[in-house]
């Protein structure tokens, strides 16, 4: 068990920055989750705390030690890797055991602790095979069993999800969570799903060629995000962004973008003190574009009208695209409507939106313009 | 292998007539073996002859009678028997030398990121261009100078030195195939650089090592030229010089020369043989997805 801290690190290949200061604390027993598009350095910011990549600058600590100079081999970590990296000559009870091996455990203790692992995934039975005789889900297994027998003081895991089918991954990502709670020990997990960053991170760092975006809670994350990278990135589908303008109305905050404009509850507006007679991003999600009749109680709507364009069937909801009516070649919405409505592919329907969960960000700097972070509509 | 195509090529309709253009092929596939193998089956045939026979009936006619003796003197009169164990001698410590040197290099070349790498290849794969017409004089001179000329030590050494080349550069292609992931694997759970080379990327190794094996004992069992540059005693001779002394200057006795040289190919057919089981490919599979 240990915290590991990123203290200003940067990686550079050449002259392409990967990383770049990276500055981050992750608390003993936490679960952290790295993601990011491909290629956002999500990956080297992993292998770099692994050993298996130098850093260029700055300082990661694993406890208290730094460990830039220090092998992969004595820093107490484990890894699984997203092709799992299983050794293709040993039997599963001696892959397993290699690590163990390699660090003179003695012989009844490796026994010992490869069954228990084995016995804890559900893989007990497969010990004397060879990787090559396993399915995709019990190579994924093992790559986490060789993992946990080591007892390390901080798990990395580089996608180990990844290769599964949508099934499996659901349960995998369950029994992944599971196994951090009876580890209690720090889990660094890189992932290119946000549905896995949200589901199993107790934070998530959102990286963007290799900047860190946001580092926060999944629900503060989706909530309350920093820009308009992470207000993006997280959420499917993708929060619906428009160029605007804000200026002031009668008291009123109004969001102007040209081909509508909506006012902002004065209860919602307070959180925008500096957006008057700014350019913005205007971005709300899907979910708070509501049918006007399905509309929750309780909630300021704003209703524009909109041109439907395709209409998905999820059973649970309507995905509903929206293009604008007036104007073509607009970036489309998108609206997560309520299952009992029925929009008609062409028709012009009127959509409502709900301001009191709207984003605003700069439009230069595209960062959040909000102060403050308690929901308006509890 | 026919068999095995065969069964993979499902035929949907059952075919009734016979196709031409199959049995033409099959036809000229079949002549054309049997005339590349006219050689061998000529000595096959020859090495049971007498030599009374051949004088008399000459060498393309059936033989009259048909015996072993030929084996029998080639072995015990020819001294392919010591000839045989002189191949042996040369040839498995070559083996060992040039698999246990080109192995690690080929591991660092193939692995690690360091100046002149591409450079240090590129001279392995130059020094196995090089022409033995180039090589002669300046490695009958350096065995000489070394006091190495007309020993066991003169052919190993050289053997060993002039196929590392071939050797560092089959394995060190073969070896970037191994996964990266594995390699990183093996350094997070605690192996340091010799470890992984040994434990991991040697296993892992085998199949190349094999067929590369198999290669090499047959190039080095078969030398005849540096055997004949660099041996000059009879009783150091490999069973490639030796046989040829067998053919006197006057008479030469061919069905017992023969008789040697099918002898003498029996070892790299089996060592073929036995070393074929390891050809498998697909070693990795199993460990990524």
């Amino acid at each position: 068990m240990a915290s590991v801290t990123y203290d200003h690190v940067t990686k550079r290949f050449g002259d392409v920055t990967a990383v770049s200061d990276l500055d981050i604390e992750v608390e003993d027993q936490e679960f952290l989750v790295f993601v990011g598009p491909s290629g956002c350095g999500k990956s080297t910011s992993l292998r770099m705390l692994a050993g298996l990549e130098e850093i260029t600058e700055g300082r990661i600590l694993i406890g208290d030690r730094v460990v830039n100079n220090v092998a992969p081999k004595d820093r107490d970590i484990a890894m699984v890797f997203q092709s799992y990296a299983l050794y293709p000559h040993m039997t599963v009870f001696d892959n397993m055991a290699f690590g163990l091996k390699l660090r003179k455990t003695p012989k009844e203790e490796i026994k010992r602790r490869v069954h228990e692992a084995a016995r804890s995934l559900g893989i007990e039975d497969l010990l004397d095979r060879r990787p090559r005789q396993l399915s995709g889900g019990q190579r994924q297994r093992v790559a986490v069993g060789r993992a946990i027998v080591r007892e390390p003081a901080v798990f990395l895991m580089d996608e180990p999800l990844s290769n599964l089918d949508a099934k499996l991954r659901v349960e995998a990502r369950a029994n992944i969570s599971r196994l951090h709670l009876r580890l209690a020990t720090t889990f660094i997990y890189v992932t290119h799903d946000q549905t896995e960053a949200m589901t199993m991170g107790s934070r998530i760092c959102v990286l963007s060629a290799g900047v860190l975006m946001q580092l926060d809670s999944p629900q503060n994350l989706y909530d309350f995000p920093d820009n308009v990278f992470v207000a993006g990135f997280i959420g499917s589908p993708a929060m619906n962004f428009r160029r605007a303008t804000v200026r002031q109305e009668n008291g009123d905050m109004v969001v102007d973008t040209g081909d509508f404009q909506v006012v902002v509850p004065p209860a919602h507006a307070r959180h925008f003190p500096e957006a008057i007679g700014k350019e913005v991003v205007f971005g709300i999600r899907p979910e708070d574009i509501h049918d006007p009749q399905y509309t929750p109680p309780g909630i300021h709507t704003a209703q524009v009208p909109a041109q439907v364009d395709v209409v998905e069937e999820m059973g649970n909801e309507k995905l509903v695209y929206l293009a604008d009516s007036q104007r073509e070649g607009l970036i489309p919405l998108v609206a997560r409507f309520d299952p009992r409505t029925r929009p008609v592919v062409g028709n012009t329907v009127s959509i409502a939106f709900n301001m009191d969960n709207i984003h605003l960000f700069d439009a230069t700097t595209e960062q959040a313009l909000r102060v403050g972070r308690e929901r308006t509509d509890v | 292998m026919a068999s095995r195509t065969e069964t993979l090529s499902a035929k949907p309709i059952e075919q009734t007539a016979l196709d031409w253009r199959e049995v033409i092929k099959f036809g000229a596939l079949l002549a054309l073996t049997l005339f590349w193998m006219i050689p061998f089956f000529s000595a096959l045939i020859t090495s049971f002859r007498t030599m009374n026979d051949i004088n008399v009936n000459g060498f393309w006619s059936l033989p009259r009678e048909i015996t072993l003796d030929n084996f029998v003197s080639a072995w015990q009169r020819g001294n392919v028997n010591k000839y045989l164990l002189n191949s042996f001698i040369i040839t498995l410590p070559s083996l060992v030398g040039m698999l246990f040197f080109s192995t690690p290099s080929a591991y660092a070349l193939a692995r690690f990121r360091f100046r002149l790498n591409r450079f240090f290849y590129f001279m392995f794969v130059a020094g196995t261009l090089l022409p033995f017409q180039v090589l002669m004089l300046p490695v009958f001179r350096l065995t000489n100078i070394l006091g190495l000329y007309d020993t066991y030590w003169a052919l190993i050494f050289f053997h060993t030195a002039f196929q590392l080349g071939f050797c560092t550069f089959v394995l060190r292609n073969f070896m970037r195939t191994v996964p990266e992931d594995i390699l990183d694997a093996a350094r997070v759970d605690g192996c340091n650089e010799f470890r992984i080379y040994w434990q991991i990327m040697l296993p892992l190794s085998l199949p190349a090592l094999a067929a590369l094996a198999t290669l090499e004992f047959t190039w080095v069992f078969n030398d005849y030229l540096w055997a004949i540059i660099l041996i000059k005693s009879d009783s150091l001779r490999p069973v490639t010089a030796g046989l040829a002394t067998l053919q006197g200057q006057y008479i030469t006795d061919w069905p017992v020369i023969v008789a040697g040289a099918l002898i003498a190919t029996l070892p790299t057919v089996i060592v073929f043989f036995a070393l074929q089981r390891y050809f498998i490919q697909g070693l990795t599979l199993g460990s990524g997805k």
